[in-house]
């Protein structure tokens, strides 16, 4: 998988700033009530390195999120996870809607 | 000639002596396995003792009252104490001694916890510690005063290399009045610091920082600068330390060539030369030898960067993978004139930072340089050094993106959390790899954009393995000891395995040298940053001023001593003895005739017994460790008080 970090800028025009500063902890994965594969700890990493792919791959996944907010409120690092899974939905649905579908 | 009257009578006078024992439970750390009863009732059955105590914790208040009572009040005027290991507590029983009014020297240690009840349990456990009271018990009945060594010491200090500790060392040593030499083998002040640019975390300039420091020392009249010098030669003892200096000269430096190639010939002493130094004046043409008389040596020899082998992350095969000071060095040289930060002649939009090069290596997945050790230790500045490299380039050179390569990464002490945090909101990528499966660093093929590309398995995306273009790798080399054997031979210092220099005790006792009168200062002793290498400097220079401030240093009393009677002048004490300067034949009138006689100098005495040894007419003797003595113990091992 190569990082093409541009793809997060990209993600800056829906709204996503802070995911950058998550490390990599957890907290996110452990406190969602899907406790679903590292969700979205994974998503929050392939967004920071750019794995556009990834995402795309089975981006159903990002209509699982409930929306609760416990991820953004307990993230240590305010990087406000639950923002990204937004954000990312405002992506897919961009890049849907841009395609020949609509 | 040294005059000396014989009388055989003298040795005749002595007082009766009476032995106290005093046996301690140690809470039950001994009388759980040793019947300390039992044990104090055979004591005060053997010769010469007068009396035999017990006590819950002898080195307790009351338990040392009870022993000043005794000698106070005339029943003993010999001391045992059967308890723990005298590193402990002998030091604590001479000063009862002490406190009582008698010579702290009439005291002997029984280590009954160490040697007895922690390692036997039962009746063979009473049964040696009985040997072994008996045995103090004989060699205390035969104890006599002593008194310690008294030299007088030099006041003046040495310090060895001019980096940041040992600059500070040399102005702190001259602000409390103690004339200092600091002695440098390159041309310039300021070692590895004058290498820096912005030091992380406070972001200060090295060449201020630098230049603050060196205008203090400059201007201290206490300081006598040598640079171009090296130590060639070592003699003499705490206090009294004779030092052979040699000035160099250009050639025989590499250090000396750099002042040649400078755009000045003559720099200005006090000025500040980037990836130098602070110049204090050019060598001098010619070689010469001097030597100083100093009291105290403080060693700040310092660190050199991690040399990666050829092929280490591509290192040395692609030239754009640079060790950590290569890379802040070119930084340091761009002007800001272009957005974009080149380096030979291309631009970096991909700067990729592997931490842990050379640091934290694991034996069977590391692989040292022929016939280096493995260096597995953190070098605990290349973290914070890294960060704020990264942060340095994403706030000067936005375009350049920053990706760092951990195995671990941690940023100690106050202000360099924050460096992290920085880093993550410059937008810096981390990836975290294992030991065993390092990052690739390949070519990336012609045509691409970026020369080279790193592939990691990256345990931060579940073990993934990832590919990242980078126009510049950058290797935090973490830190090796300086090249001192030299030094090390000369002055025979304690080295670690890890190859630095080995402080007496890591938290007690942690910038002195087991070699009196030797401390040590900053990176020659482990990984340090600046405040810390300034620290131990600061720390060294009390160390040494304490010394140096009593105006006499004393020493233990257990060197050897020449019966002059008996000695009849063969001089195989003085072959055997390992000790340059402790022991030689001196002519010594005795009686009014001459006489060759052996003559100890008791402040280079070692203690260790050789001499005694080999003496044909047991003439010699180490003072509190008396052939007789020894001879008073083995019989009273032999006597079995036991059975």
């Amino acid at each position: 998988m190569a990082v093409t970090p541009e793809f997060f800028e990209q993600l800056e025009r829906f709204g996503v700033a802070k995911t950058f500063e998550c490390f990599n902890c957890g907290t996110c994965a452990a406190i969602c009530p899907l406790v679903y594969e590292h969700f979205p700890r994974k998503l929050i990493r392939y967004a920071q390195l750019g794995a556009l792919d990834r995402i795309l791959e089975n981006p159903k996944e990002l209509w699982r999120c409930l929306h609760c907010g416990l991820c953004t409120q307990t993230c240590p690092r305010e990087a406000n996870p639950g923002e990204l899974i937004l954000g990312l939905r405002r992506f897919v649905v961009d890049r849907w809607r841009r395609s020949q579908h609509v | 000639m040294r005059e000396v009257q014989i009388d055989s009578a003298q040795q005749a006078q002595a007082e009766e002596k009476r032995v106290g024992v005093y046996i301690c439970h140690c809470g039950g750390n001994i009388s759980d396995h040793v019947d300390v009863e039992a044990l104090c009732a055979r004591a005060g059955q053997a010769p010469g003792v007068a009396v035999a105590r017990t006590h819950m914790f002898m080195c307790s208040d009351p338990g040392q009252e009870m022993i000043i009572k005794d000698l106070q009040e005339g029943k003993v005027n010999r001391v045992v104490v059967a308890s723990c290991a005298p590193s402990l507590h002998e030091s604590t029983f001479r000063g009862t001694l002490q406190r009582a009014g008698f010579n702290p020297y009439l005291y002997e240690h029984a280590n009954i916890r160490e040697q007895v009840s922690w390692v036997h349990h039962g009746r063979p456990a009473t049964e040696k510690a009985t040997a072994l009271v008996a045995a103090a018990a004989a060699k205390a009945a035969r104890l006599e005063p002593l008194e310690p060594i008294r030299m007088d010491v030099i006041r003046h200090a040495t310090v060895i290399g001019a980096g940041v500790a040992g600059l500070q060392a040399a102005l702190d040593l001259a602000s409390r009045g103690i004339p200092v030499a600091l002695i440098e083998k390159s041309p310039f002040l300021g070692g590895h610091v004058a290498k820096l640019d912005n030091i992380a975390p406070s972001n200060e300039k090295a060449s201020e920082l630098l230049t603050r420091l060196t205008r203090q020392v400059l201007d201290q009249p206490a300081i006598t600068v040598h640079t171009c010098t090296r130590v060639v030669g070592f003699a003499g003892c705490v206090g009294n330390f004779t030092l052979r200096i040699k000035v160099d000269g250009e050639q025989g430096q590499d250090e000396g060539k750099k002042l040649h190639s400078m755009p000045t010939k003559t720099p200005r002493r006090g000025v500040f030369l980037p990836q130098y130094g602070v110049v204090t004046g050019s060598c001098p043409e010619n070689p010469a030898e001097d030597s100083i008389e100093t009291g105290a040596v403080i060693l700040a020899t310092g660190f050199k960067p991690y040399q990666p082998m050829f092929g280490e992350y591509g290192y040395g095969r692609h030239p754009q993978v640079v060790t950590l000071p290569e890379a802040i060095q070119a930084l340091a040289g761009e002007n800001g004139s272009h957005p974009v930060w080149h380096w030979h002649g291309r631009p970096i939009r991909n700067l990729a930072i592997i931490h842990c090069v050379g640091s934290r290596q694991i034996p069977g997945v590391h692989e040292a340089a022929e016939g280096a050790a493995l260096n597995e230790y953190c070098s605990r500045t290349c973290c914070s050094a890294s960060l704020g490299f990264a942060n340095q380039v994403r706030e000067n050179y936005p375009v350049t993106r920053v990706f760092e390569f951990y195995r671990d990464i941690r940023t100690y002490g106050r202000g360099q959390e924050e460096l992290y945090q920085r880093a993550s909101k410059n937008r810096v990528l981390f990836f975290r790899f294992e030991a065993q499966e390092p990052p690739r660093i390949e070519s990336n093929g012609t045509g691409s954009e970026s020369p080279l590309q790193i592939t990691v398995k990256d345990t931060l995306t579940f073990g993934e393995e990832v590919q990242v273009a980078a126009d510049l790798v950058v290797l935090a080399v973490g830190m090796k000891p300086n090249g001192i054997d030299d030094l090390v031979e000369m002055m025979k210092l304690p080295v670690g395995s890890d190859g630095f220099l080995l402080e007496v005790h890591p938290k007690l006792r942690p910038v002195e040298l087991p070699n009196s009168g030797l401390l040590l200062a900053g990176t020659c002793q482990a990984p340090m940053d600046i405040g810390e290498a300034t620290n131990a400097a600061s720390a060294a220079a009390v160390k040494a001023s304490g010394l140096l401030a009593r105006g006499f240093v004393e020493l233990d009393p257990f060197v050897a001593e020449v019966n002059l009677e008996q000695c009849t002048g063969t001089g195989a004490c003085v072959v055997a003895c390992p000790r340059d300067g402790a022991l030689q034949l001196a002519e010594v009138a005795v009686n009014g005739k001459p006489f060759k006689k052996a003559q100890v100098s008791p402040a280079f005495c070692l203690g260790c017994g050789a001499c005694v040894a080999v003496c044909p007419t047991n003439a010699i003797n180490i003072k509190g460790w008396t052939l007789k003595q020894y001879e008073a113990m083995v019989d009273a091992i032999v006597a079995d008080l036991a059975a």
